[in-house]
């Protein structure tokens, strides 16, 4: 297996990073794997004993975000998979990126950069540096239009 | 079966424990008939009764003391003499963070006892004592109140910091100085509301139960169905299928299984997400004041202020259908653009939508929805038994644990003991600055402000703790007002009728509304919304949840205002 590993969170946000996987899947003929990893984090405060409960509902939208992503690729002519993952986001990213031998990953920028935001730009380099240094992949990072 | 005898027992122990608690006072052992008994009472400046004071009767000239008792939670004291009285006798009563004071028998009274009279004389009342406890306790608290707001610790964490600095400071600090004494370990545990925790352990296992089966999200697709599609329908129906989901269960849970379908439905219907999740949580916020479990605040004002189910009901709920008109108005001007903006749905979302909206357990539905029925006629009819609410909860959950027959230890993982650990800790934090006269301080303060007037009174609970419920976590909050408002409810004439505690409801809830952090189904909707892709910042928050607050505790306070006010 080879391709393109594309890591999505839905929104707005993510749309200039979907496009440039699929504008680099025509390019190099790849088959373009797309990630949603469902992290739960922000219950750590609040309402950590409603993880479980939530697990279930979030790797549902997750699919659903997945699946607006692959029919956008596919309308492309692009054939796309998704995978619903759960756990540290940059590790899922790192592991899809191993598990399907990808080529590329496509990253999107940082939104906000918050401490929470495990993608912010600081992180940015270390993290691309990372994925090649142990997937072999070659990192794509997309500026955020909508920003 | 080994599942089903581990259910089997932990449904046996809920229901010896609803038994208990259903079990009617053993009252106080009839007093012996050994010889006269000074009775009186001791109140604060407030003309609250002071219980635990310890009140002796001794000799003026010796200061040996003749008898010795401690004044009961309704300030009352009973001194049972029983040597012969010789000479002048004074009354003593002292207690930590009263001034102590001498009051001498009279000798009409002495006369009366030596001739084996019982005598009742009149109220004492005692002077707060402002020393160094009063200030550790204020800081303690605030301290825990800055760290929930600032979320420098985990919320129950923050408390257990908090309870533990008390006790720290009662035991090891008042060895070195006894002015550092804040109250001892059985003392603390008075201040605990076991209704109030028991009765949010019962509704944890009945929710554990109904989120299992897809209710909540059957109800997102529902309200999809019913409005075939017109995303500007659609927001009302969601409001109120939230509201309701809210009132009967919980805001949070409502709102932690409804947000992902939520973004589901507008995804497939191409609108913005918040143009549905904005309404929802709004509406969930409001309409689950109405009932006496919807809200953890309300549950704390409903056990603080004996105010049954149907009081709730029946008191708010007209003031919460007025304010709902008035928040899908508002919420229909503000997303009018994005509701207007709905395409034709994707055949392929919306299929995918219908699947994941299935009710996954329909046999257990139809059982929670026969106990829920039950448990509703109960919490309505229950004041006629004299039966706390909590009590309901646990047999509604006793019920469900015997005819479902889950796994019990993921029930026991479902009940959220951070929360109820949360709560003990709350209830000994406020507890410490009630027993240092903080809590009477401000009740003072309210008091001189507001005066005698009831509306004056009202206006300023609705609107200062819907305000402050923006910026401060409305829960501790709530527990710290709760013995204000049972202050001014005596001292305010009119205020007898629990309007000031019904006005303590609207504006912490509603006041929820005010700011993200204002109520935990914010930041849960928020949590689940920008892990879409669709962020709630602070300000988008504040903008759109502010006016909210504005139009819907303006509205309440009308209702509450005809309703009560003369």
């Amino acid at each position: 297996m080879a391709g393109i590993v594309c890591a999505i969170r839905g929104g707005p946000s993510s749309q200039p990073t979907i496009d440039r996987a699929i504008q680099l899947a025509k390019e190099e003929d790849l088959q373009i794997h797309f990630l949603y990893v469902v992290n739960l984090d922000f219950l750590a405060h609040t309402n950590k004993s409603r993880v479980q409960t939530l697990d279930k509902e979030m790797h549902q939208m997750g699919e659903f975000i997945l699946i607006s992503a692959q029919d956008r690729a596919m309308s492309r002519g692009i054939h796309a998979d998704g995978v619903v993952r759960k756990g540290v986001i940059a590790d899922e990213i790192i592991s899809l990126a191993r598990d399907v031998e990808a080529d590329y990953v496509i990253l999107g920028s940082p939104q906000v950069e918050t401490e929470a935001n495990v993608f912010t730009r600081q992180r940015m380099e270390a993290f691309s540096q990372r994925i090649s240094d142990e997937s072999g992949a070659e990192v794509v990072l997309v500026e955020d239009q909508t920003a | 079966m080994k599942r089903r005898w581990s259910s089997l027992l932990a449904a046996a122990f809920l229901a010896v424990l609803a038994g208990l608690m259903a079990w009617p006072g053993g009252g106080t052992a009839a007093q012996a008939d050994q010889g006269p008994v000074l009775v009186g009472f001791i109140h604060n400046a407030q003309n609250q009764p002071v219980a635990g004071v310890h009140v002796q009767l001794v000799s003026s000239k010796t200061g040996t003391s003749v008898a010795d008792t401690q004044s009961q939670p309704d300030g009352r004291f009973a001194l049972q003499i029983e040597h012969h009285l010789q000479g002048q006798l004074e009354i003593k009563a002292d207690r930590e963070h009263f001034e102590s004071i001498t009051i001498p028998v009279s000798q009409t009274l002495l006369t009366e006892l030596q001739g084996g009279q019982s005598i009742e004389i009149p109220t004492i009342t005692l002077t707060r004592r402002i020393g160094i406890s009063f200030w550790i306790a204020t800081a303690i608290f605030l301290l825990v109140l800055v760290l929930i707001a600032m979320e420098g610790l985990q919320n129950t964490l923050a408390v257990l910091v908090g309870t533990t600095l008390v006790f720290g400071f009662s035991y090891l600090g008042s060895a070195i100085n006894p002015d550092l004494f804040i109250f001892n370990f059985s003392r603390a545990l008075e201040f605990i509301d076991w209704n109030v925790i028991f009765l949010i352990m019962g509704m944890m296992i009945v929710i554990a139960v109904v989120e299992r089966t897809g209710l909540f999200q059957w109800l997102g697709y529902f309200a999809y169905r019913v409005s075939r599609g017109k995303a500007w329908l659609m927001v009302p129906i969601l409001m109120v299928t939230a509201g309701v989901a809210s009132a009967f269960l919980d805001n949070v849970t409502t709102m932690l299984l409804m947000t992902p379908i939520s973004i589901q439905i507008a995804m497939a219907l191409g609108i913005q997400p918040l143009a549905l999740l904005m309404p929802e949580v709004l509406g969930s916020n409001v309409i689950g004041i109405s009932t006496l479990i919807g809200t953890p605040t309300n549950i704390l004002i409903g056990s603080a202020g004996k105010i049954s189910f149907s009081d709730f009901l029946i008191n708010l709920t007209p003031g919460v259908l007025m304010s709902m008109v008035g928040l899908i108005i508002y919420c229909e001007w503000i997303y009018w653009k994005e509701l207007r903006a709905a395409t034709h749905p994707s055949p392929t979302l919306l299929e995918m939508l219908e699947e994941n909206a299935q009710i996954t357990e329909p046999d257990n539905l139809k059982k929670a929805g026969v106990v829920g029925a039950g448990m509703i006629v109960l919490f309505v009819t229950g004041e006629f038994f004299h039966m706390v609410p909590s009590v309901t909860a646990l047999m509604g959950a006793t019920a469900l644990l015997l005819w479902i027959g889950p796994d019990i230890e993921e029930m026991i993982e479902a009940v959220d003991w951070t929360t109820l650990v949360f709560f003990i800790g709350l209830f000994v934090v406020v507890g410490a600055i009630q027993e240092v006269g903080l809590v009477d301080l401000i009740a003072q303060g309210i008091g001189h402000l507001v005066g005698e007037n009831l509306l004056l009174t009202t206006m300023a609970i609705i609107w200062s703790s819907a305000l402050l419920s923006t910026v401060i976590a409305n829960i501790p909050f709530t527990a710290a007002m709760l013995p204000v408002i049972a202050f001014l409810s005596g001292t305010v004439p009119g205020a007898s009728d629990k309007v000031l505690y019904y006005s303590l409801s609207v504006g912490s809830a509603m006041g929820g509304n005010g700011s993200l952090i204002g109520a935990s189904a914010n930041l849960v909707t928020a949590g689940i919304a920008e892990r879409a892709g669709y962020p709630i910042s602070y300000m988008y928050f504040l903008k759109r949840g502010f006016p909210a607050l504005l139009i819907t505790v303006a509205l309440s306070t009308l209702w509450l205002y005809f309703h009560f006010l003369p």
